[in-house]
């Protein structure tokens, strides 16, 4: 396993800009997740790191070797697609063996690796099958083994799992965890989903518009997102975010909303304020930080509940402050009725502000 | 259900019997239309020259003979030599035409269907130009073509002009099965260790056999049944292809219709082996394109 390294990576169609200036250093052994919505660039930066596409500037490095310029049959990498690729004329066998033979193995130590392939991925009854008479699972699974019959310097996948149903998704995201543990493999994994990422990846690389947006661990990216982007991007619900003005008031700084009402902030919170370019400011909260109250409280402002959905042992709801949404989760036993005003109460330490010209993230210096 | 309802379905269905029967009697007729010709060919071919003439006809010839192909396959006779050689050069050119169609309209499909490059859109425009205009009107320029070039009267001159309406339809053809093919397929390959000619060669082509199969077929077809072409640049016995040489059945004072009818029996039969030893590719080859996803 190596390290992979993409130095400005930059990947152009005339003045379209699918990845945008990219770097980032993928620890060997290290399970990235590169996310973000369709057309980011996640799938773009992973066939340049493949070498499917050419590159328009830039360079990626795998282990010592700077691999620019190379053929993907040289950078010694291994991929799984989405619709996983497997050759359809092929025997699951043969589809194992095939990398294999491209690298002139050995005859009885190609079929020693691919035996000792299938049965760490519980496939060898299948071996003698064709493709399109496995199930989907199934195949995925041979889509895994024909990358790791190999031993190469780094997996690549691209949304694995993402033509699987619901349960298989959830039993083949361990088993690909596991893959990664066992093997200590260097592992750059593609996804839309944030789910995945936050639960499988040691790091994520959050991607829009062809741009990184930020590259650090779940809980990092959960805990600091950097703008707006990354806030409604990552979570379930998402990151509630509501437009509000910042003020001076009484030697304290306040958020007002166009309704009239205000929200005194912490001097932590107020001192972030207070560095937005102008009096922009963007309220952001994550459901669990954020408490709702029947009747007034200090520091508490005024919203509407707007729809409520019961899970069993926690119920979320969304509540409409100053025209925004807001996302809140409380008891189960904590009845809510739809158009109830409410009052929500955001957490001083762990709410969040953003810059509402530049959409950043507001930090103390 | 009320009864009124219950009429109602009885009536549909009596009106979808209906339309079911008017069907079955349309397909009967067309295909009585289609076969009848060719069963007739057939019957017409045992006939002696005297019973083909008859007025009314016989239906079935009442002395059934195989003469009319015994003359065609004997070598010894003139009919029979003459009929050998259009045989065997309409194998040849048409053998010849297919397999430079394809060798040709392989990589070419290959090339639109999964390069990008200027042009790549008027290019393939282009290529079914050709295809637009009747044969005719290129007879008269391409038989001056082929004067200047000093291949009137050779194979050759037919070859290259099958080719100008074979080649195009074999790239159409082909790119459709191409365009079915996922890229994926080659870029798990060339990441498997194959270089873009391996994972073109090993993987995408065995994948295109069904395409490949189905356009020999219809190239072979073409320049098997070419007949105004082979018309006007030959004009020499020796070089004549079938469709022209059964044409010597016709004479100035009476025409052997039992000797053509065999000869065309016979020209068919190579085209309808061909095509019951492939139709199972050729069959799969057409379905093929409408549920790959």
């Amino acid at each position: 396993m190596a390290q992979v390294i993409l130095k400005d990576v930059v990947k152009n169609y005339g003045d379209v800009y699918a990845v945008n200036h990219v770097s980032l250093t993928v620890e060997d052994g290290e399970f990235v997740a590169l996310v973000g919505p369709s057309g980011c660039g996640k799938t773009t930066t992973l066939n340049l790191v493949a070498g499917l596409i050419p590159m328009s500037g830039g360079s990626i490095s795998i282990g010592d070797r700077d691999v620019t310029d190379l053929d993907p049959k040289d950078r010694d990498i291994a991929m799984v697609f989405q619709n996983y690729a497997l050759y359809p004329q092929k025997s699951v066998y043969k589809n194992l063996a095939f990398p294999l033979q491209m690298r002139k193995l050995p005859k009885d130590e190609i079929d020693k690796r691919v035996q000792a392939a299938a049965k760490t991925l519980d496939i060898v009854h299948l071996l003698e099958r064709k493709p399109r008479e496995l199930s989907g699972g199934q195949q995925q699974r041979v889509a895994l083994g024909r990358a790791l019959v190999r031993e190469p310097r780094a997996f690549l996948m691209d949304e694995p799992l993402s033509n699987l149903d619901a349960k298989l998704r959830v039993q083949m995201r361990s088993e690909i965890k596991r893959f990664h543990q066992d093997l200590n493999a260097t592992i750059i994994y593609v996804t839309h989903d944030q789910l995945e990422a936050v639960t499988m990846s040691d790091k994520m690389a959050v991607m829009n518009g062809g741009f990184l947006q930020q590259y650090d661990s779940p809980a990092n990216v959960f805990a600091n997102p950097v703008n707006m982007f990354v806030a409604s991007f990552v979570g379930s619900p998402a990151m509630s975010l509501v437009p509000l003005t910042a003020a001076s008031k009484d030697g304290k700084v306040v958020l007002q909303s166009p309704e009239g009402w205000e929200m005194p902030l912490s001097d932590a919170n107020g001192r972030k304020a207070l560095r937005a370019k102008s009096s922009k400011v963007v309220l952001g909260g994550r459901h669990s930080t954020i408490k709702v109250h029947k009747s007034s409280v200090p520091g508490a402002v005024p919203g509407k509940v707007y729809t409520v959905e019961p899970t069993g042992d926690v119920t979320f709801a969304q509540v409409f402050v100053s025209g925004a949404v807001v996302n809140v989760s409380v008891a189960p036993t904590f009845q809510l009725r739809p158009d109830e005003p409410v009052f929500v109460e955001f957490d001083q330490e762990r709410l969040h502000l953003f810059d509402g010209e530049t959409e950043m993230a507001l930090k103390l210096a | 259900m009320t009864a009124m309802e219950m009429s109602a379905g009885a009536a549909k269905r009596r009106g979808a019997g209906g339309w079911r029967w008017s069907g079955r009697i349309f397909l009967v007729l067309l295909l009585g239309f289609t076969v009848m010709p060719m069963i007739w060919m057939f019957i017409t071919s045992l006939k002696t020259g005297f019973a083909a003439m008859q007025y009314p006809p016989q239906w079935w010839p009442a002395e059934p003979t195989l003469e009319n192909y015994w003359r065609l396959v004997d070598p010894s006779g003139t009919v029979g030599r003459d009929f050998i050689q259009y045989f065997w050069n309409s194998i040849w050119v048409s053998t010849l035409t297919t397999i430079l169609a394809v060798v040709v309209a392989v990589p070419a499909a290959y090339a639109f269907s999964r390069f990008r490059f200027p042009g790549r859109s008027f290019l393939f425009f282009a290529v079914l130009l050709r295809n637009m205009f009747p044969a005719v009107v290129f007879l008269v320029p391409l038989f001056i073509l082929m004067k200047a070039l000093g291949l009137v009267n050779t194979h050759g001159s037919l070859i290259l002009t099958y080719l100008t309406f074979g080649l195009p339809l074999a790239i159409w053809l082909l790119k459709g099965f191409y365009d079915n093919i996922p890229v994926q397929l080659e870029q798990a390959a060339r990441i498997d260790g194959a270089t873009r000619f391996q994972a073109f060669f090993l993987i995408v082509m065995p994948l295109s056999t069904p395409g490949i199969i189905a356009t020999s077929i219809y190239s072979f077809i073409g320049a098997w049944n070419e007949y105004i072409y082979a018309y006007t640049f030959l004009t020499r016995h020796d070089q004549m292809t079938l469709p022209v040489g059964i044409q010597r059945f016709f004479s100035e004072n009476a025409t052997d219709w039992p000797g053509l009818m065999a000869a065309t029996f016979m020209m068919s039969i190579p085209v309808v082996v061909l095509f019951l030893v492939l139709q199972r590719y050729f069959v799969r080859a057409l379905t093929e394109g409408a549920v790959k996803h």
